[in-house]
């Protein structure tokens, strides 16, 4: 064995230290408890639609809730898998895009069931379109932050694909966060401005997260 | 490992050892000879780093496989990205079988690009011809060059990733 890599093995039994094996329960654990300390701290700030109750009763509410819930679980569950060297995030990426183009089904079909498509412009509200992106994107942050220390810690083999379903994931959970003030119920409102927070955070998520998930 | 996971430097020691000439075989079929040495010592250090991903439940080989696989990627980015230098045409090559096998699976891959590419990249990547004497020699703009490079070395990376996972 040339020396310096044999002096490398010296090294790093010398300085060895015990550790504790990565666990995907612990993980997940984790990320739950951060999520649910978020919707705490955002809903005790006094940020929840004054209208609640009356929202419950729209199909709408529960179709975003459902929605964005479903992306935020899927990314991370994909991305703690992923976090693996010995697993690929592709299979779980191609199950989020098919939950995409059924959310987008989905909410087509409800707005088909009673909305006036001669107010286009009027119906998507922009002034207050931007302000749901800009909230939604603030509220990805933590996500945004405990995916990268995941990822950080994990060691995934494909960071691309990894980076992109943590970035995804991020993006439904601070929609999904965002969902109990979202003063919207309109499925062309939500279909397009949750699609711009969401791109948003994706894209910026994806190329810090790759950057970040080097090992 | 589930024993260097707790902190036995001894058994650590020994699992480092036996892994490293594993390690160079599959480095010296792959990669040129100069890099094989440090691909290794990379590896080396992402196993003593991410140690912890190791599940004890499971076979040692295939976590090991999939990091070496990884960082093998990671040294052909690296070499993509750097300059090439035009070799002295007196120098002796040393007989070396491994480096040979790794030159002819490269000389196949090569083949297997569209004639423009594996032109473009024989010249200027493995010839050292500048991108304008290149240009000179086949006839393409130096843009159409370097594009040339770029979508080869591209598709090369697919190749070789793809003769991973066939492995």
């Amino acid at each position: 064995m040339p020396m310096r890599t044999e002096s490398l093995v010296d090294q790093l039994s010398r300085d060895l230290q015990p550790v504790r094996p990565r666990s995907p329960v612990r993980d997940a654990m984790l990320l739950l408890a951060l999520a649910v300390a978020e919707i705490a701290v955002f809903l005790g700030l006094g940020f929840m639609r004054p209208d609640m109750p009356a929202a419950m009763d729209q199909p709408s509410l529960w179709w975003k809730l459902a929605s964005m819930g479903t992306i935020a679980g899927l990314g991370a569950s994909v991305t703690i898998l992923a976090a693996d060297p010995l697993r690929s995030p592709r299979r779980g990426l191609r199950w989020m895009f098919a939950c995409m183009a059924v959310i987008f089904a989905s909410g087509w079909l409800i707005d088909a069931g009673g909305s006036d498509l001669g107010q286009l412009l009027h119906r998507l509200d922009w002034r207050n379109g931007l302000q749901c992106v800009w909230k939604m994107d603030v509220l990805s942050l933590p996500a945004a932050i405990g995916m990268a220390i995941l990822l950080r810690r994990g060691a995934p083999t494909d960071r691309e694909g990894t980076a992109l379903a943590a970035a995804l994931s991020a993006a439904g959970w601070g929609a999904f966060v965002f969902v109990f003030a979202c003063p919207s119920d309109d499925p062309l409102y939500i279909a397009v401005w949750y699609t711009v927070g969401c791109a948003i955070v994706t894209l910026l998520g994806r190329a810090i997260l790759l950057f970040v998930s080097r090992w | 490992m589930a024993a260097a996971q707790q902190g036995d430097a001894r058994a650590y020691r020994a699992l480092l050892v036996a892994v490293t000439p594993w390690l160079r075989r599959y480095f010296g079929r792959r990669l040129p000879p100069g890099a094989v040495e440090d691909t290794v010592q990379d590896v080396l250090l992402a196993i003593h780093e991410k140690r912890h991903t190791y599940d004890p439940a499971r076979p040692f080989g295939p976590w090991l496989a999939a990091i070496a696989r990884y960082k093998w990627i990671d040294r052909l980015r690296a070499l993509k990205a750097h300059a090439t230098e035009p070799l002295d045409e007196t120098m002796q090559a040393p007989d070396d079988v491994e480096g040979a096998v790794a030159g002819s699976t490269f000389q196949r891959l090569l083949g297997e690009l569209k004639p423009s590419q594996a032109t473009a990249i024989r010249l200027v990547k493995l010839e050292g011809y500048s991108t304008e004497e290149a240009s000179r020699v086949t006839g393409q703009s130096v843009s159409l060059i370097k594009v040339n490079i770029h979508r080869g070395l591209k598709r090369l990376a697919h190749m070789v990733r793809a003769d991973a996972d066939a492995d």
